[in-house]
């Protein structure tokens, strides 16, 4: 019954796009949020390694806080959810979807509503931080390639307001 | 016509001409021009009547400090704005400008009667006589005042553009482009920081625009700035706040200029961060306080010569000069030296710079020395002015057709003072400057006190022989204030600037006292014989300028404003005709109208098909939390007012959660997934709250438990499936769970699949019939929903909203949280002691349920009303009473909280706050109405199936 199956998104899949900037919707991820007290035990426990500082990246793993981990993988990946032991892992691949940004001017359109530095995040850094007044994991992928994660209902808003910001470009 | 257009002076494009209106009149001007220096160059001296007194009013200024040339500008289309300064508007080709605050025209202005009252208005005069009656405030008094005072009409229509807004990040933050500012964007360049250059105006360059000497040096400078990479400059770009941590507001004009507005944003705002901040801001001109000195041609110095130089027009072509400093007669030297005529420089000073002197002489032009200008003569235009010593000896006449004002230079410290930066009075200046500041900024130029105009005098008001009380001398131009205004005030007791402001409202609205402050302080001074520094200086307030507040919402405006939230069913829903209603910034169908339907027959229909068959309810908005770790259980039982620890896995138990005063705070059904997992669920207005309740009493009340909370609201949607043939319709779709009432009973959890999609499924129910909750993730809700809908088609499957679910529930009186509980209900209150573990050592509100006024008895308890009539159904939130015939105030002792039609009783439901309730079961109480007064019984608040057969089938 699986083949069947449909999933919807809350946004277009069209991208948007603009002199200088594209706006899409990412391929579906697999998330986890990871807590833990002992960082070793939570990489042995769920087989990843876990970047030591907040804001840097390894492998798809985002250090989002001090005990806490964002990892997103291809689709349809598993992992060990530490039955028993003092972490957390809990499966939220489908709270948020993904829309990335890509071009030279990308960075100024995410600039239009983010308090963040951005010309300041190195390609590989992943944050935790907000456009106007929506939640958004931020994470540059590459020079001109961003990824935002933000929880879906709040993911029409969000596209609107940066397709907005990607019409307004001088 | 005095005022003129001179024949090559200026930096305006002769070649370019540009049509405009004014008041309905049709001018020309040249590109470059202002409003005001366009106005100006075709002889026109009145720009507008004052705010209280209706004189007639010219420039006083060139720049954003004019008080006086307020101007509306309308575009069509809705794009009207009010209050601008002629002198800060640009022309364009069919610019409609219009002047204010007079009726029926700018010449001729009925108001102007109050000029000759004025004797009868003085300051306070608003607030003494028209105290009472009181009542007549605000029908009569303040509309009547507001219709005379005046600043422009506020505008009526939606406002048709957009506006663009970002954030930035700099290293240096340079405000205002004159010189000292372009030589800081400059030096801080060379080292290769990233520089923001802004300035108000449409040309960089500040007060060097109006001195060809320096046009090389500014082209050159200019120039070389555009070339470098990290250098920013923002022209039509005013800073208007300065805040916490070197954080700017600035708004960019990006439309205003153009003759066709609406292709893109109208402004933009700018939030700055910047590493250090050097404000370039300049100095203002101050006026001198005089009788006649807001006769439209008297003018201050600096202005005439930027309106000359930088505009090319002749403020008049016989000026002369009242000067108290040197840096009138330089401004005039520089004027008289490109041909503009002079009657005389007339200075209060007995002695003055020989250079200066010596100057004037080569010029030829007249100095009179120690004396004063005492009158002017003309009402819309300056047609000569009267000079005499403070004796009354040396009084003559000299014919002028304007008259220049120079009392010596305020330095512009807003955005200082905004930063909390400390002044320091200077008695050089006769103002306050830049002391020490408080963020990392630093000021440059004029408004450092870092510039040589010269030297000259402070003084409040120039010496006159006539008497002060019985002059118009005016101080704040904008306000209608004069000194003796300042004078009366002061007599009536106000000793801090604070109070003389608020009294006389000196240096208040738009203008925040750009003009007048240090006069009016000066005047102070001398009035109380206290030295200026111990009258303190009133508080400068963001915004530096009036700013829209289109401007100020940026992005947030129409469906920007905020987010709307919609579950992922939400398309499904549109699609099949569902009302919808706002629950917290959630949209959820309200009801699904079939063709002819209103919302009474739709809810009645709904109802009744969940309870003979089933209903398909979108319950994804729900809150959820994902409590996992070793100590999950323990946690839940801390927080939770009923136990927690040995609920099993696979079972689910209603939660009350009550804030540390005992009151209900939220509720909802949670499961327990695994020993250390469980899936919680929350009102959906309620998620965010107790989320953050919950991180709250784990980071600070037991950091030692090992567990951990993620929200999970928007990773399930949740699909109610309600009603006696719920599970028929669900069973041929569901995989690797037994459906059986043995296996899964009522209250209970488990995981296999739906359609092909992974489910936690819950036999729970809100209705009183048997239901589940289908939770499956997201992006798979629709899809899964659409299933079950075919597949319960055989079953007359009936999709119904959030009104049935209430509906359904108060039949069974399953409270709302912050609809049947309003922050003071206990569980005892609210009847559900059963949820309370008795034999917990401690819960969240444990200790506040034992409180002498919780314990004790009277208090409002939840109850359910029938009327003795059934049709009637009772206003929810209507008081209740004993006696209806009691006299009025009656004493209420309840209201209702919940109340419907129930088509499954064929009779109305209400539940109620009664005081005592729980005692007065049976007896009749009373809802007066606006008609009537309805009359009812306390019963238990469970309207159906009270033995709960139907959940168990």
């Amino acid at each position: 019954m699986a083949d069947i199956v449909t999933r919807s998104a809350p946004v277009p899949a069209e991208a948007a796009e603009f002199a200088g900037v594209s706006i899409s919707l990412g391929a579906p991820l697999a998330r986890w949020s990871l807590r833990a007290r002992d960082a070793k035990a939570l990489a042995k426990a769920v087989g990843h390694k876990l970047p030591a500082r907040i804001g840097t990246t390894e492998g798809g793993m985002a250090c989002l806080g001090p005990d806490e981990w964002l990892l997103r993988l291809p689709e349809g990946s598993i992992i060990p959810m530490g039955e028993g032991l003092p972490l957390s892992v809990v499966d939220i691949a489908e709270r948020a979807i993904t829309l990335v940004l890509e071009g030279p001017r990308a960075i100024e359109v995410l600039q239009s509503g983010a308090p963040r530095d951005l010309s300041r995040m190195a390609v590989g850094e992943a944050r935790r931080t907000i456009y106007e007044t929506v939640e958004m994991v931020l994470i540059r992928e590459g020079a001109e390639r961003w990824s935002v994660d933000v929880w879906r209902s709040f993911a029409p808003y969000l596209r609107e307001a940066l397709v907005t910001a990607a019409s307004h470009l001088r | 016509m005095s005022a003129h257009r001179t024949a090559s002076l200026g930096r305006v494009d002769r070649a370019a001409t540009v049509n405009f209106t004014f008041d309905g009149k049709a001018y020309r001007g040249h590109a470059g021009d202002s409003l005001a220096s366009a106005l100006l160059a075709n002889g026109v001296m009145l720009f507008g009547r004052s705010f209280k007194y209706h004189r007639p009013r010219g420039l006083l200024g060139a720049g954003a400090e004019e008080p006086n040339a307020l101007i509306s500008v309308d575009r069509g289309g809705g794009r009207y704005t009010p209050n601008l300064r002629a002198t800060a508007i640009e022309i364009y080709e069919g610019l409609n400008a219009r002047s204010q605050n007079r009726w029926p025209s700018l010449q001729t202005d009925f108001g102007a009667i109050n000029d000759r009252l004025g004797m009868f208005f003085p300051a306070g005069f608003y607030n003494k006589t028209f105290m009472w009656p009181r009542s007549f405030w605000e029908k009569l008094y303040e509309p009547a005042i507001r219709g005379m005072a005046g600043l422009g009409d506020a505008p009526t229509d939606a406002d048709p553009d957009v506006y663009d807004a970002t954030y930035a990040h700099c290293d240096v933050l340079i405000v205002g482009a004159g010189p000292a500012g372009i030589d800081a964007a400059l030096a801080a360049s060379a080292s290769k920081k990233k520089v923001f250059l802004l300035d108000e105006q449409d040309e960089l360059g500040g007060g060097s625009l109006a001195d060809p000497a320096l046009w090389p040096w500014l082209a050159e400078s200019l120039k070389d700035l555009a070339k470098l990479p990290n250098v920013t400059l923002l022209p039509r770009t005013t800073a208007f706040g300065y805040y916490h941590d070197n954080f700017i507001g600035a708004v960019e004009r990006l439309t205003e200029h153009l003759a066709e507005p609406g292709h893109g944003a109208r402004e933009k705002l700018w939030r700055i961060r910047a590493g250090e901040v050097v404000l370039a801001q300049g100095a203002i001109e101050r006026p001198l306080v005089f009788e006649g000195n807001d006769v439209p041609g008297v003018i201050l110095a600096s202005a005439a010569r930027t309106f000359l130089h930088r505009f090319g027009v002749a403020v008049g072509s016989n000026v002369a000069l009242m000067t108290v400093h040197d840096s009138g007669w330089r401004d005039l030297f520089a004027m008289a030296r490109a041909g503009l005529g002079v009657a005389a420089i007339v200075d209060l000073r007995d002695t003055v710079d020989e250079a200066l002197l010596a100057e004037a002489r080569e010029l030829g032009l007249r100095v009179e020395l120690g004396i004063a200008v005492i009158g002017v003569a003309g009402r819309h235009a300056v047609k000569a002015i009267e000079i005499a010593r403070a004796d009354g000896s040396g009084r003559q006449k000299i014919v002028c057709d304007a008259l220049l004002m120079a009392g010596g230079w305020t330095p512009s410290v807003h955005l200082w003072s905004h930063s909390l930066g400390k002044l320091a009075w200077s008695e050089e200046w006769g103002a306050y400057l830049p002391d020490v500041p408080n963020e990392n900024v630093r000021c440059v130029g004029a408004c450092g006190g870092k510039w040589d105009f010269g030297s000259g005098l402070n003084i409040g008001a120039l010496p006159t022989p006539r008497d002060p009380a019985k002059i118009n001398a005016f101080v704040d131009f904008q306000n209608d204030v004069t000194a003796k205004d300042i004078a009366l005030a002061v007599r009536e007791g106000m000793k801090s600037v604070e109070h003389i402001k608020r009294y006389t409202t000196n240096g208040m609205a738009t203008d925040q006292g750009k003009t007048s402050n240090l006069n009016a302080l000066q005047l102070a001074s001398s009035a109380l014989d206290r030295p200026v520094q111990q009258i303190g200086l009133t508080t400068f307030r963001p915004p530096y300028t009036p700013q829209t507040f289109g401007a100020l919402a940026g992005h947030a405006k129409d469906a920007l404003f905020q987010p709307t939230r919609k579950s992922p069913i939400d398309p499904w829903a549109e699609a099949n005709g569902a009302v919808f209603e706002l629950v917290a910034h959630w949209r959820r169908a309200r009801y699904f109208p079939k063709a002819g339907e209103d919302m009474h027959s739709a809810v009645a229909r709904e109802c009744l098909a969940v309870r003979e068959s089933v209903g398909i309810f979108d319950a994804s908005t729900l809150g959820k939390i994902e409590v996992v770790g070793p100590d999950a259980a323990e946690f839940l039982n801390r927080m939770y007012t009923n136990p927690w620890k040995q609920l099993e896995p696979g079972r689910c138990r209603y939660g009350l959660l009550l804030r540390e005063d005992g009151f209900i705070t939220d509720d909802g059904v949670s499961a327990r997934m695994a020993p250390d997992r469980f899936h919680l669920t929350t009102t959906t207005g309620g998620a965010a709250r107790v989320l953050n309740m919950m991180e709250d009493y784990l980071q600070t009340e037991w950091p030692d438990l090992n567990v951990w909370l993620t929200s999970t609201t928007e990773q399930w949607a949740v699909i109610a499936l309600q009603g006696p043939k719920a599970r028929d319709v669900i069973a041929p779709l569901v995989e690797g769970i037994d459906l059986s009432s043995e296996a899964f009973p009522h209250m209970a959890v488990r995981e296999g699949t739906i359609c092909g999609v992974p489910t936690r499924l819950f036999r729970v129910s809100f209705t009183g019939e048997l239901g589940f909750e289908i939770n499956v993730p997201a992006a798979y809700g629709r899809h899964v929903w659409e299933q079950v809908w075919e597949a319960g088609q055989a079953h007359g499957i009936t999709p119904y909203g959030t009104e049935t679910m209430h509906v359904l529930r108060a039949e069974k009186g399953f409270i709302i949280v912050g609809q049947d509980t309003d922050g003071t209900v206990t569980p005892y209150d609210a009847g559900l002691d059963w949820a309370v573990g008795k034999k917990k050592p401690d819960f969240v509100g444990t200790r506040s349920l034992a409180r002498p006024d919780i314990v004790a008895s009277g208090r409002k308890q939840l109850v359910g009303l029938l009327t003795d009539d059934p049709n009637e159904v009772l206003i929810e939130g209507a008081q209740i009473v004993a006696d209806p015939k009691q006299a009025i105030p009656m004493t209420m002792i309840g209201h209702v909280t919940s109340s419907y039609w129930s088509a499954t009783l064929g009779r109305s439901i209400a539940m109620a706050l009664v005081q005592g309730g729980f005692e007065k079961m049976g007896e009749t109480l009373y809802i007066p109405s606006a008609d009537k007064t309805h009359v009812a019984k306390v019963v238990k608040p469970m309207f159906y199936d009270a033995e709960g057969s139907r959940l168990n089938g």
